[in-house]
């Protein structure tokens, strides 16, 4: 299906989805990071050992400038459900309101308060309050998470709600909508996968300081968090979350999961691609190489069971960007895939005390810290892109979310001032980290 | 529990201008207050590192908006649009150059930083005041319950209204001049040294500026809203409005004579606390009013959200405040005290 450039439906969705992507670049590494200065904090004030200080305070640096832009990516989002989803807040606003609300009350007020002095007041609280601060924003970040996965979740699978006389939506049970199944599972799936970013910049910079030959003691530290952690990440993104998500998806997205994996006929014992491309035109999938029976076992259980096609459901419930969707997914489990099998190595090679002379497996630990983040951003397109054509599952179009007011022009119009503004910004960040990078760790000076 | 809810809404909305009103001044008079480096990284500083703390405070009006007046947050936000969006790109631009305009010493990173922050920050002023004056005028809301502004039609402030008119022009200004007069005082506070001698020499002719635009403002909103001053006339909660106003005023002005510079921010913050209070009382019910109908006009009976939402959000939003503002104490107790010309570029002393 090709893109209606003539509906403003399309520049809508593209301004929140790049909006939106860009954003998301930094909170995953803050949110996996947070936890390794919370960790180094710890063992300083526990050992007293400086290495740890030191660790903490220069990715408090660079978190302090993924932070900044964090925050000002964010906060425009909030105010694009008013602007460009206008219908949509009005239909759902009362429900997915709560939590939008909570995030600003209980995680942003927490984080705002902290991030100043996690990055520029060690010197002025004293260590252990400092370490209090560290965890204060960690917390906070993760809150912020849960608050908005779990609006996310109430989009992919709504519960709790009551439909009101005039058609909107009504909260009707709190907890119900707040302890949804779907987010449950959503929640450890991308928390693990934060942490996923965060351990592999972590290892990334051990990789090219050690490869560099400076701050050995500091590279070498990075490397033994980054690939410890970054290998029990990988794998619990995988297992059980990632299949955990799975089957919520297959049982209450069933629809998706046919376009997810280009599957148009239904049947029993059905395969997994791990190549081919979806022709939604001939509606079947072109260059299959199938591992058969194991999409029945991860969708439910057993190699046999019958998994339906998208020729069992109504073409105007289909997702319709089926092909992009099926890309990806694969993407998404492709990557993951190797993110398992690169840090599995790489733990071995640190258990028998040969990482840091392995040059070519520092390469490639240097080299691989974007994947995680294509691994998020396409991960998170599966989830999106296999909601449509819902807003609300089920229950409201995204066609009929937007608002009636904006025209196309208004929305391209915005679109391009954010990719200025965020042009410049990218370059600003880049820039800024970048001279943090070659500075490098520093011991504390008065 | 409708009522309690705009209550709330104008509790965050006020609170948010005395806060981050305060950052918007100062912001605005930066390139005025401080001429050397050292005194720039000295306003930076008494802004301090909780700024974004008062910034959340603007992301929870949007968050009481949605949870109890989603159809007016609908309404408003996509009217709107272009303006909302200006908004949001001078947050950026203002919120950039305050944590990144300090990390290079280098004369020319950090003076071009500078000047994004005060043009951000005298933009962010006249936006919002102009907001308020879109507010208080009203909007060509039709019978769908929905509008769409231009930026200005015929600068009139009847029937097919821009954003921009005589009347929202001149409410923008009145904001820069206020939040300056704001900001001012509360520079006279936290700093010494020559910004210091500065922020006083222009505390002084700035709230003199204030009393005779507060006239000004008046008698242009008697022509805009007529009804605006007969339902203060019969709203007693108006008039402790109007007395805080007043009291705020002599704090200001006994507190600039003997140099009490606490006296007279507090009394900055309670004329910026009356004024808001005695418009959100006199405005009540309507919080949208419409220019071609007074039929289509948005009340808060009309656009809230229903008795269960507001309920269940009772519930869990004074914890939230109350947890928020531990936060803010345990951080600002430990930045106390006066700022000095710092030397440290990234001025948070």
């Amino acid at each position: 299906m090709n893109p209606d450039f003539s509906n403003p439906a399309f520049w809508h969705r593209l301004h929140f989805a790049f909006t939106m992507i860009y954003h998301y670049l930094f909170p995953q590494l803050t949110m996996g990071l947070a936890w390794f200065i919370v960790f180094w904090k710890w063992k300083a004030l526990r050992t007293g050992e400086e290495r740890y200080a030191q660790a903490a305070r220069f990715w408090a640096k660079i978190f302090g400038l993924n932070f900044a832009v964090g925050v000002v990516t964010g906060i425009p989002m909030e105010f694009q459900f008013g602007t460009n989803w206008a219908q949509f807040t009005k239909y759902s606003g009362e429900v997915i309101g709560q939590t939008l609300a909570m995030e600003g009350m209980f995680a942003f007020f927490l984080e705002s308060a902290m991030i100043g002095a996690l990055v520029w007041g060690e010197k002025r609280l004293g260590p252990r309050t400092h370490f209090l601060v560290a965890v204060g924003v960690a917390v906070g970040s993760w809150l912020s998470a849960s608050f908005i996965l779990t609006t996310n979740a109430f989009m992919q699978h709504p519960v709790g709600y009551a439909i009101a006389p005039d058609g909107s939506l009504q909260l009707a049970h709190i907890w119900a909508f707040l302890l949804n199944p779907w987010v449950l599972v959503q929640f450890a799936h991308n928390q693990a996968a934060a942490l996923v970013t965060g351990s592999f910049v972590v290892t990334a910079l051990g990789a090219f300081y050690a490869l560099g030959d400076r701050h050995r003691d500091q590279a070498r530290l990075y490397l033994q968090c980054g690939t410890i952690v970054g290998l029990a990440a990988s794998f619990l993104v995988a297992f059980p979350t990632g299949d955990a998500q799975a089957k919520m998806v297959a049982r209450y997205q069933e629809v998706s999961l046919a376009a997810m994996e280009g599957r148009f006929e239904s049947g029993p014992a059905a395969g997994i691609a791990l190549i081919g491309q979806p022709n939604v035109r001939e509606r079947r999938l072109d260059n299959p190489i199938e591992l058969p029976g194991v999409l029945s076992l991860l969708a439910y259980g057993t190699f046999h069971s019958d998994v339906r096609g998208l020729g069992a459901f109504p073409e105007d419930t289909w997702p319709d960007n089926i092909e992009l969707l099926y890309y990806s997914f694969h993407i998404m489990a492709g990557l993951g895939t190797v993110f398992i099998a690169t840090m599995a190595l790489a733990v071995l090679l640190l258990f028998l005390r040969r990482l840091e002379s392995t040059r070519w497996m520092l390469w490639v630990l240097m080299l691989a810290f974007p994947f995680p983040y294509i691994a998020n951003t396409v991960g998170w397109m599966t989830a999106e892109l296999g909601r449509q054509p819902w807003l609300v599952y089920g229950l409201f179009r995204t066609q009929n979310g937007m608002s009636s007011v904006v025209n196309s022009g208004s929305a391209v119009f915005t679109l391009i001032g954010f990719c200025g503004i965020y042009f410049v910004l990218g370059l600003l960040f880049v820039y800024l980290v970048g001279r943090e990078i070659f500075h490098g760790p520093e011991a504390a000076h008065d | 529990m409708i009522e309690i809810w705009y209550a709330i809404l104008v509790f965050v909305f006020t609170t948010y201008v005395v806060l981050d009103g305060r950052n918007f001044g100062a912001g605005a008079l930066h390139l005025i207050v401080a001429k050397s480096a050292a005194e720039r990284r000295q306003v930076v500083a008494a802004i301090g590192p909780l700024w974004s703390w008062h910034e959340v405070w603007l992301v929870a009006l949007g968050g009481v908006l949605f949870v109890a007046f989603p159809r007016f947050l609908a309404t408003a936000f996509s009217g709107f649009y272009l303006a909302v969006f200006l908004v949001l790109w001078s947050l950026i631009l203002r919120g950039i150059s305050l944590e990144i305009g300090g990390h290079i010493d280098n004369r020319l990173w950090q003076g071009f930083w500078d000047f994004v922050f005060t043009v951000s920050n005298i933009l962010l002023a006249v936006l919002f005041g102009t907001a308020l004056g879109n507010e208080a005028r009203g909007v060509s809301l039709d019978s769908n319950g929905e509008f769409h502004l231009a930026f200005f039609t015929d600068f009139q402030v009847g029937g097919h209204t821009g954003l921009l008119d005589w009347y929202t022009i001149s409410m923008g200004l009145f904001t820069l001049v206020i939040l300056a007069a704001h900001g001012a005082t509360y520079l006279t506070l936290k700093t010494e040294g020559a910004v210091h001698e500065r922020s006083e020499w222009l505390t002084r002719r700035l709230w003199v500026g204030v009393c005779a635009g507060l006239v000004l403002i008046t008698i242009e909103t008697w022509f805009v809203r007529p009804e605006f001053f007969n339902n203060m006339l019969h709203r007693p909660l108006a008039w402790l409005a109007v007395l805080t106003v007043l009291a705020g005023g002599a704090a200001i002005f006994t507190g600039i004579r003997s140099r009490m510079e606490f006296r007279a921010f507090a009394g900055s913050c309670v004329i910026i606390v009356g004024l808001l209070v005695a418009g959100a009382v006199s405005i009540f019910p309507v919080i949208l009013r419409s220019t071609l109908d007074p039929e289509h006009s948005l009340t808060v009976y009309n656009s809230s959200a229903s008795r269960e939402s507001l309920a269940v959000a009772i519930v869990w939003w004074p914890i939230a405040l109350i947890l928020a503002s531990c936060y803010f104490v345990f951080i600002s107790r430990r930045y106390r005290g006066k700022v000095k010309p710092s030397t440290d570029t990234q001025g948070y002393y």
